[in-house]
């Protein structure tokens, strides 16, 4: 887990059905220190990007294309925001995601190593090597 | 054999969506992106001491990689999302507006407002 990846991380800030359980107090200091965090990241050079998502959206799917409302608002699995992260192990990365404040709120974060090429293409590569040996 | 199978069709199809990643590069559409190794961790509980494997290769609901598109409305992102050739082989596209502000911040003026409404 712990291979070097020159090509960062993405954190992943997933559910938002925590949101609904916190006094408005809670969810200012809550913003407040995720704001400061990534500021932080940010001056660190840890952290080259990062966006909130509006709560709203769409789901494209399927051959005929069809456009579909998704869940995003009070969902266990719906994406909040992502960090983009210029560190060179997982194990940074982790430690990073442990610094969430949303945690204690019941915020998960998921941790992904951004991929040097598409995984499905290097895959592919991988095939035809072996069935040329 | 399924995978394997799965593999043809993704070859035929991955031509098609470099292509559609430089033709929306070519228009000043789209900013960085990037395809997502299958293997990472999930951090939770207070101070991040859970770190489970995850998410799960097969999962129908995991992430494989993202696109930032500089577009105004939500009718050109998801005119370029339709655009994408893996669709037709099961593939989904979440299309969702950046945010300006946390949308955290944006709720609780609301909600402020509507208090001091309520009061006047």
């Amino acid at each position: 887990m712990n291979t070097q990846n020159h090509n960062g991380y993405i954190l992943l800030f997933r559910g938002n059905d925590w949101l609904k359980n916190l006094s408005s107090e809670e969810k200012q200091k809550v913003t407040d220190q995720w704001m400061a965090w990534f500021r932080r990241l940010t001056d660190e050079g840890k952290a080259v990007a990062g966006n909130p998502l509006e709560r709203e959206g769409k789901i494209v799917s399927g051959k005929n294309r069809v456009v579909s409302d998704g869940p995003f608002a009070e969902s266990k699995e719906a994406i909040g925001g992502y960090f983009l992260l210029d560190v060179a192990t997982m194990e940074e990365a982790v430690a990073i995601a442990q610094e969430c404040p949303g945690l204690p709120y019941g915020a998960r974060v998921e941790v992904r190593p951004v991929a040097a090429e598409c995984p499905v293409a290097s895959e592919l590569k991988h095939e035809a090597q072996f069935a040329n040996a | 054999m399924v995978q394997k199978a799965f593999a043809r069709r993704v070859a035929e199809t991955h031509e098609p969506e470099q292509s559609l990643d430089r033709k929306i590069d070519r228009s000043g559409q789209a900013k960085p992106g990037r395809a997502l190794e299958r293997r990472g961790a999930i951090v939770s509980g207070t101070n991040g001491r859970f770190v489970t494997d995850g998410p799960f290769a097969e999962s129908k609901e995991a992430v494989g990689g993202y696109l930032v598109l500089d577009v105004e409305t939500m009718d050109e992102a998801i005119t370029i999302a339709q655009s994408s050739p893996g669709l037709a082989y099961g593939g989904s596209i979440e299309v969702r507006p950046v945010a300006d502000e946390c949308p955290l911040d944006v709720r609780e003026r609301e909600l402020a407002q509507e208090k001091q409404l309520a009061t006047v």
